[in-house]
């Protein structure tokens, strides 16, 4: 690529031209060696009964049947629907209130407040994961100690399955929020300060302004942030994986860890069957909450 | 939030209000850190015993000193410092290097090989994992650093996106001007392109780094042997590998190591984020797409 030919105006003319497919060419050539063959090997997988080894034998639809009468594969979806109940609204309303905050110039430490909230963001999920685990233990966490400095009892974090969710959650919650909040404090810093003046004047509450004015004009902002984040949530594997292996109970093997179950399984004609099936859940969730918040218009 | 008439007593509520606010926020989002690092230089016996106790005279380095004897960590940072190189240099050039194509020139079929990008971005990471996988064993790529560097469709996609558009913003004339003085198309993205770019460059280099040595998904499941293990999956099994090597080891030690081992992985990015803080938003807001 950096060979300097020295010729005429034809030979430049050429190789002006050529040289936009070199430049791109690396990156086509990993899509097609990365993303194109696994995909059309996973579709044709996903029609097979495949253990790893040997031949692979054609099942049809089997796999999809399999997986859309298996209770397993419905509970692990319903694991991260309820996952994401507890997750976004929370993360929205959080990351609202924040971005609003911060977008005030008068709030001092702002700088502060902004470095401090994209801590979580950088630091390595696994890390955290691990300091979960030691940290919502039940006999020996600072969470139950700090919980029974104000009188409250002890509690089930990990060893409970109605609790091992919001625990997840809550790790979610943690490591991604600074995040939100950066996202929207730069939708709200494209607003025109002058239409608060106009409400104030209005006599609008500021419960009210944020509803009626700042919502509305950073809808593409929020809509951007819930998709991204519903895909997050439905992918989400790393945080049951570490901190409480799916269970107890299976109480929090998300969609993204019982997809995993199938490798672990040498299972593959399922996993990729699986994967297709979550892909188009996941696309419709996404094209869902597009079309709730383009409705507003 | 600018009303202008208020009382000032309910002015002063709530700027009381939002400092709260913040000050809570802030305690959430910091505490799990500071009581992991601080933790950490307590004796293995003591965190578990109170785990919200401080006393400075007994901090010590035995967490540190047990779980370098316990685990190869060592091993983990120099895979994942390898991975970054190699990584972090691929990204670094072949992504400005695209984007350039497709932000400065016009060409048959433009339109199409932008389209592999965008359609790369909107591809869920599950859904290439099994098929890669097995793609790997073909190659016999499982536990190679180029099973580890290699397959990465979606970063790089990332990337050139982002690079296109920090690009188009480079003014034409300085790109004809050099052409005039007789630089090749190469030569123009090499001397003049590259530099005009330092600031966005150095914005998609921290998030690289960052999204490197965070990664875990797919490095667990390439890498099967101990030696290749990057730093973040060799975290991931530190306890089950602790308890494993030495029968007997109980919680308290357990928790000690897994406590060292996180403090340690959490520093560089830390490190990096609090001197590049700037580039790091700017990162964060480039993966923004506001349409």
């Amino acid at each position: 690529m950096t060979q300097t030919l020295q010729g005429g105006p034809r030979r430049f003319s050429l190789r002006r031209r050529g040289a936009p497919y070199l430049f791109i060419a690396p990156f086509i050539v990993i899509f097609a060696l990365f993303s194109v063959y696994p995909l059309t090997f996973a579709l044709r997988l996903s029609f097979t009964d495949w253990r790893g080894t040997g031949s692979a034998s054609w099942v049809g639809w089997d796999n999809y049947t399999y997986l859309l009468t298996n209770p397993a594969f419905w509970s692990s979806l319903a694991n991260s629907g309820v996952l994401w109940l507890l997750i976004i609204p929370a993360q929205v309303v959080i990351g609202l209130l924040a971005a609003v905050l911060l977008n005030n110039a008068k709030l001092k430490l702002r700088g502060f407040y902004r470095t401090a909230f994209i801590v979580p963001f950088v630091t390595p999920l696994v890390a955290i994961a691990q300091i979960w685990i030691v940290a919502f233990d039940q006999n020996y966490g600072p969470v139950n100690d700090l919980l029974n400095l104000v009188g409250l009892p002890d509690i089930g974090w990990l060893t409970t399955s109605e609790w091992a969710k919001p625990t997840v959650a809550l790790l979610f919650l943690w490591k991604t929020t600074g995040f939100a909040i950066i996202i929207l404090l730069s939708g709200l810093q494209s607003i025109d300060g002058t239409v608060y003046e106009a409400a104030a004047l209005d006599g609008a509450t500021r419960i009210r302004q944020l509803w009626s004015i700042t919502v509305p004009l950073i809808r593409r902002t929020l809509m951007f942030l819930v998709v991204l984040q519903t895909l997050a949530v439905f992918q989400m594997f790393t945080e049951p994986f570490v901190v409480t292996k799916g269970g107890p109970y299976n109480s929090t093997t998300t969609a993204g860890l019982y997809l995993y179950t199938h490798i672990t399984r040498a299972d593959l004609g399922t996993g990729a069957a699986n994967s297709f099936l979550l892909v188009i859940v996941v696309m419709l969730l996404s094209l869902v909450f597009v079309r709730l918040l383009r409705a507003k218009d | 939030m600018t009303a202008t008439y208020e009382s000032r007593g309910s002015r002063i509520r709530s700027v009381l209000g939002s400092q709260a606010f913040m000050v809570v926020l802030t305690l959430l989002f910091l505490s799990p850190v500071v009581w992991a690092v601080v933790s950490s230089f307590k004796p293995a016996i003591d965190i578990i015993r109170d785990p919200l106790g401080l006393d400075p005279t007994t901090f010590n380095l035995d967490n540190f000193a047990a779980m370098f004897g316990d685990v190869p960590l060592g091993t983990g940072f120099l895979n994942t410092a390898i991975v970054l190189v190699l990584k972090g240099s691929m990204i670094l050039f072949l992504a400005p290097l695209a984007g350039y194509a497709f932000a400065k020139y016009e060409f048959p079929l433009k339109n199409v090989l932008f389209g592999t990008v965008l359609v790369t971005l909107t591809l869920p990471i599950v859904v290439l994992i099994i098929p890669l996988l097995l793609e790997m064993k073909e190659f016999n790529w499982i536990n190679t650093f180029q099973a580890l560097v290699l397959p990465d469709s979606f970063n790089l996609a990332f990337a050139i996106f982002w690079m296109r558009q920090v690009i188009s913003s480079v003014p034409d004339e300085l790109l004809d001007a050099a052409r005039v003085d007789g630089a090749g198309e190469f030569g123009i993205f090499w001397r003049i392109v590259l530099p005009v770019i330092r600031p966005g460059l150095a914005g998609l280099a921290v998030l690289t780094v960052m999204n490197i040595y965070n990664d875990f998904v797919w490095p667990v499941v390439v890498t099967t042997s101990d030696s290749m293990q990057t730093l973040q999956v060799m975290l991931s099994t530190l306890a089950q590998n602790i308890a494993g090597n030495t029968i007997g080891t109980d919680y308290a030690t357990i928790t000690g190591e897994l406590l060292a081992a996180s403090s340690i992985a959490l520093i560089p990015l830390l490190v990096i984020f609090i001197v590049l803080q700037k580039h790091f938003i700017n990162g964060i807001l480039a993966g923004s797409v506001k349409g």
